[in-house]
């Protein structure tokens, strides 16, 4: 078992500290490390305030200024403008749908798969394990005519379902593996204690397996979430009709163009981020309220 | 435990509704598929122009005009984008969501393939019954004719252009006043120019090594030395093409030799057009050799007196006609789709395409109020009257585009000579023609 | 664990297994299919047999930029890997606990957020960022007195890589850094109370219990973000299209373009089934060491 071989003194059962638990001392070498690190969020951000600059000004501010100057003042045009002409209210809830349902059934299907794969060891599983990682490694190019064939056939071929399904198998091809690496590990003790209890499996998965796996699963419905809603090409081949887009293939209209109207673009940028940041900003309070593995008793 | 598995409830229905929601799929304005007898009809109508272009402009007023004039008709229009077309119009015109008439992209690879594949209506016939061909100058139908093997200047009309672009100089006059350098007429004098502002420490060409805007100014100097044969050649595969020929050397050694005379700038390798476009609205360059899909940009942003014109010295510069109107072989709608190509041929229409800063096919320079607009038209007619128009390098070999880029960056940093360059470009379009 | 126990968890697996077939095994068998022909897209596949692979195995420059890709596989993947293991580590251990979790998940947002910006957007940006005339980068260098390291950084062939390689590390260190810092929530707090009692150094204590608790987090990020790598056409495509002179060229260029560009589909469809087949048996090495070194724990 896993916990039990680190190096470190194996610590007794101790009681465990309650959430009051005393913060640790802040010594000088502590502020350094946090300074450094503030450091670095504001580098990995100079990116977003350039988009940002640039969305707040006019065309002509930003053809004789260039990109990098600080907008004169705001100008909410671009913003307004790229709103209505790609119809974005519309795009907003095909994304958000699509996204979504991505994301929870990916989650399930992959907490499945993974149970079967690392708690179950079905015989073969590294073939499986590798079969299924197919979906991620496969080039999504080579997909296109097949599935576009595939799915006219069956009817769905500019329907949202159609990009639904495709991203359910692809996203969950990550999330399989991660979480079946993760399952292996499991505390074995755990699962013996709930079968003696007379738990069948089922219910040994949704109470004991996917509450400790959590933090995990929750990384996983960020992650599906914000992947699919980036998804560019399958996306653009699949829904033919405006009203069936996504936001990001909206973004795309305004690329590959001859001239490229860089306000315009940074705007749509900013309208595309914000949904995805939001998302993340309310998954982060969950994410960092993980459980440990000794918690369940 | 309890409110846990509520929270896992609530996923899972919202997951559900998701499903069911996506499967019905977008609605589709209903019933035109059947395009039931008396009912109203809609024209499904496709194009990739932003709004603000001379195009759209124009093409929003014929909208207009034909549901003025067809009562019970109405127009859907969808804008799309470029690269959406690109890389799907083969999958949507293959399928039952075809559109009933859309803008499309000239070409062999575009066009051309799908003439051949027939998911393109042939529009000979409509040719000659409204009379396109007339309105439609010899040098730029080109285009618009794909022959049994979707080679352009064919025999058969598969798409109807309704505006043309064409390449030349245009240039910042305030930066030649101050400089005292002439405004240039003979190609000896745009070297001078060239030497006398690289000479005062300021880099006269913008250029972007990343795109279009370098391979084209090679092009542009190889068809300085070259004819209408020679052109027809590369384009068509009328005849061999030699790389190492007296325009093709000519060309890569000047290019060559003008990043090293400082003429274009050596960092302009990773600039894409939209940099080097900037960079001349914004002043920093004298001159840009580039298309008239510019002029209305910088007419609209550019705060300096600005001007046009031709490449010095030469008979032949880029251009050709604009995208297409193309009727997929899956329009519901044929007879409403050859009305409303008539309608943007319409003078009026026309009118509007100029008067937006665009370029008509069928011009009148007369109609148009905008000095440089007309100046603009004007040179576009003299070149069509002399067949001047020498389409684009990347045209003949799919692909060819990004060979182009990667063999124009390597004359700028100098990291290959003009013969390897041209050696390479040999392999590359000789693998690439049509087998 | 007996046979007829592993068959039990068979019917977890399944759900997973038809989606699989369904989307990605009878696509990617419609893509050798295809390899096997001459085909623009649309109309009748003319069969050429191996033609498309004579062609590939001569193809030089496709195999000449494999180098590139190497490159990249450090960009994408060890180098945030590392990066992120260390500030997973630092956040979790020294900022989550002196000053608060509160802190360390802003400064794990700003670090995760370049996840979110749609990559075309990204390499506009970046060009601004490197531009060799007023580009951020430049400017920056010139204004503490740097002048002589001012450079076109995506116009030099000798820097291009590098600076592709950058970009690619601001873009995906949040990706690691995310899963490592859930997988910490699972390691049982009080392995690092015990070792800190003992006096263990914080690196002592990333060596022998960050490292072994999350192990199964690591494989997983090390091989995903390798495969993305492989698929990594469209970052490259946006900052430098491959250039200067085809210095920043990789495989999965060619597959795009053969599919999209030149609309060569049968022979995209070639190298799309090379490179799938090339990461499935790194990917099922990869996997197997993985089980073996978590096995032995």
């Amino acid at each position: 078992m896993t916990l039990l071989k680190a190096p470190a003194k194996q610590p007794a059962v101790r009681p465990r500290p309650g959430p009051a638990r005393r913060r640790a001392r802040r010594d000088p070498s502590s502020y350094v490390v946090l300074a450094a690190l503030i450091v670095l969020a504001v580098m990995m951000l100079i990116p977003f305030v350039i988009v940002a600059f640039n969305a707040l000004k006019t065309p002509q501010e930003y053809s004789s200024n260039g990109p990098l100057s600080v907008p004169d003042g705001l100008y909410l045009d671009g913003l307004k403008d790229f709103w209505t002409r790609v119809d974005y209210g519309q795009k907003l809830i095909n994304s958000v749908l699509i996204s979504g349902t991505v994301a929870i059934v990916g989650v399930f299907l992959s907490v499945l798969n993974a149970y079967a794969l690392g708690i179950g060891k079905v015989r073969g599983r590294l073939w499986v394990l590798v079969l299924i990682l197919m979906a991620n490694l496969l080039p999504q190019e080579s997909l296109v005519y097949p599935l576009y064939f595939l799915f006219k056939k069956a009817g769905l071929y500019d329907t949202r379902l159609s990009v639904i399904i495709v991203f359910i198998v692809i996203q969950s091809a990550f999330g399989t593996y991660l979480l079946s690496s993760v399952l292996a590990a499991f505390p074995r003790p755990l699962l013996e204690a709930a079968r003696i209890d007379g738990a069948n499996r089922w219910q040994i998965l949704w109470r004991i397996v996917v509450p400790i796996a959590r933090p995990t699963i929750i990384v996983l419905l960020v992650f599906y979430f914000i992947w699919t809603w980036n998804e560019f090409l399958i996306p653009l081949v699949m829904l033919v009709s405006n009203e069936n887009q996504t936001v990001s293939v909206a973004l795309g209209v305004l690329q590959g163009q001859r001239l490229m109207d860089a306000t315009m673009s940074s705007a749509s940028a900013l309208l595309g981020i914000v949904p995805t940041l939001a998302f993340f900003l309310i998954f982060q309070r969950t994410l960092s309220r993980g459980i440990t593995v000794g918690a369940i008793k | 435990m309890f409110s846990k598995r509520k929270g896992v409830a609530v996923l899972a229905t919202l997951a559900a509704l998701g499903m069911t929601a996506a499967a019905c799929g977008g609605d589709d304005g209903g019933g035109n598929d059947s395009g039931g007898g008396t009912q109203a009809k809609v024209l499904k109508l496709w194009h990739y122009e932003s709004p603000d272009s001379a195009m759209a402009i124009a093409w929003n007023q014929a909208i207009r005009e034909f549901q003025a004039s067809h009562p019970g008709v109405t127009v859907k229009f969808e804008e799309k984008g470029f690269e959406q077309i690109q890389k799907t119009a083969p999958m949507v015109l293959n399928s039952k969501d075809a559109p009933d008439i859309m803008e499309y992209n000239k070409g062999n690879a575009t066009a051309g393939l799908l003439s051949k594949q027939g998911l393109l209506t042939d529009l000979t016939p409509q040719v000659s019954k409204h009379g396109w061909d007339r309105v439609i100058p010899a040098n730029v139908q080109t285009i618009a004719k794909y022959d049994a093997r979707g080679v352009m200047g064919g025999d058969k009309w598969y798409g109807i252009p309704n505006y043309a672009e064409y390449l030349q100089v245009f240039y910042n006059k305030d930066t030649f006043e101050k400089n005292n350098i002439k405004v240039p007429a003979t190609f000896e004098e745009f070297t001078a120019a060239l030497d006398a502002f690289a000479g005062k420490g300021i880099t006269p060409l913008a250029n972007a090594g990343a795109e279009y805007m370098g391979q084209q100014y090679l092009y542009q100097l190889a068809l300085s030395k070259a004819d209408s044969t020679w052109v027809s050649n590369y384009e068509r595969y009328t005849g061999k093409v030699d790389f190492h020929d007296p325009a093709w050397t000519y060309a890569a050694t000047t290019f060559a030799d003008w990043v090293k005379k400082g003429y274009i700038a050596k960092n302009s390798v990773s600039l894409k057009a939209e940099d080097a476009g900037q960079a001349f609205i914004s002043g920093k360059f004298p001159m840009m050799f580039s298309g008239s899909w510019w002029f209305g940009r910088i007419a609209k942003e550019a705060k300096f007196d600005w001007g046009t014109f031709a490449w010095p010295g030469s008979q032949l510069t880029l251009g050709s006609g604009g995208n297409i109107w193309v009727v997929p072989q899956g329009s519901k709608n044929k007879d409403l789709a050859y009305e409303f190509i008539d309608a943007t041929m319409r003078q009026g229409v026309q009118n509007t395409l100029a008067n937006s800063g665009g370029v008509p096919v069928a011009a009148n320079a007369a109609t148009v109020s905008d000095p440089k607009a007309k100046e603009l038209i004007q040179n576009y007619n003299a070149l069509v009257q002399r067949n001047g128009l020498a389409y684009y390098p990347d045209w003949p070999v799919p692909g060819f585009y990004d060979t182009l880029v990667s063999q124009t960056q390597k004359l700028i940093n100098g990291s290959a000579s003009p013969d390897k360059v041209l050696s390479d470009l040999q392999k590359a379009y000789d693998s690439g023609l049509p087998k | 664990m007996k046979t007829r126990d592993r068959l039990a968890y068979l019917p977890y697996l399944a759900p997973g297994m038809v989606l699989f077939i369904g989307v990605i095994a009878i696509p990617f068998a419609m893509n050798i299919g295809i390899s096997f022909t001459r085909w623009a897209g649309v109309g009748t596949p003319d069969w050429i047999g191996l033609g498309n692979y004579r062609e590939l195995a001569e193809d030089s420059e496709f195999w000449a930029s494999f180098r590139h890709q190497f490159a990249l596989v450090f960009g994408m993947s060890l180098i945030p890997a590392a990066i992120g293991l260390v500030l997973a580590s630092v956040l979790t251990e020294v900022i989550g606990k002196r000053f608060g979790p509160r802190t360390a998940s802003v400064l794990r947002a700003c670090i995760y957020l370049p996840q979110l910006l749609p990559i075309v957007v990204a390499g506009i940006v970046w060009s601004w960022i490197m531009a060799p005339e007023g580009g951020a980068a430049n400017a920056l260098l010139e204004a503490v007195g740097l002048d002589s390291l001012a450079h076109d950084w995506l116009g030099d062939p000798k820097t291009a890589m590098w600076s592709v390689m950058v970009v690619m590390v601001w873009f995906q260190i949040g990706f690691p850094l995310v899963i490592f810092m859930s997988g910490l929530q699972r390691v049982d707090p009080s392995l690092y109370e015990a070792a800190e009692i003992d006096g263990a150094s914080w690196w002592r204590r990333f060596w022998h219990i960050t490292l072994t608790q999350i192990r199964p987090e690591i494989f997983v990020v090390l091989l995903i973000t390798a495969i993305y790598s492989l698929k990594s056409f469209p970052q490259i495509y946006v900052l430098t299209k491959g250039g200067p002179g085809g210095a920043t060229n990789v495989p999965s260029y060619y597959s795009y373009q053969n599919f999209f560009e030149k609309t060569d589909v049968g022979y995209g469809a070639s190298i799309a089934t090379v490179l799938t087949l090339i990461t499935i048996v790194l990917a099922a090495g990869f996997i197997r060491v993985q089980n073996k070194s978590l096995e032995e724990q």
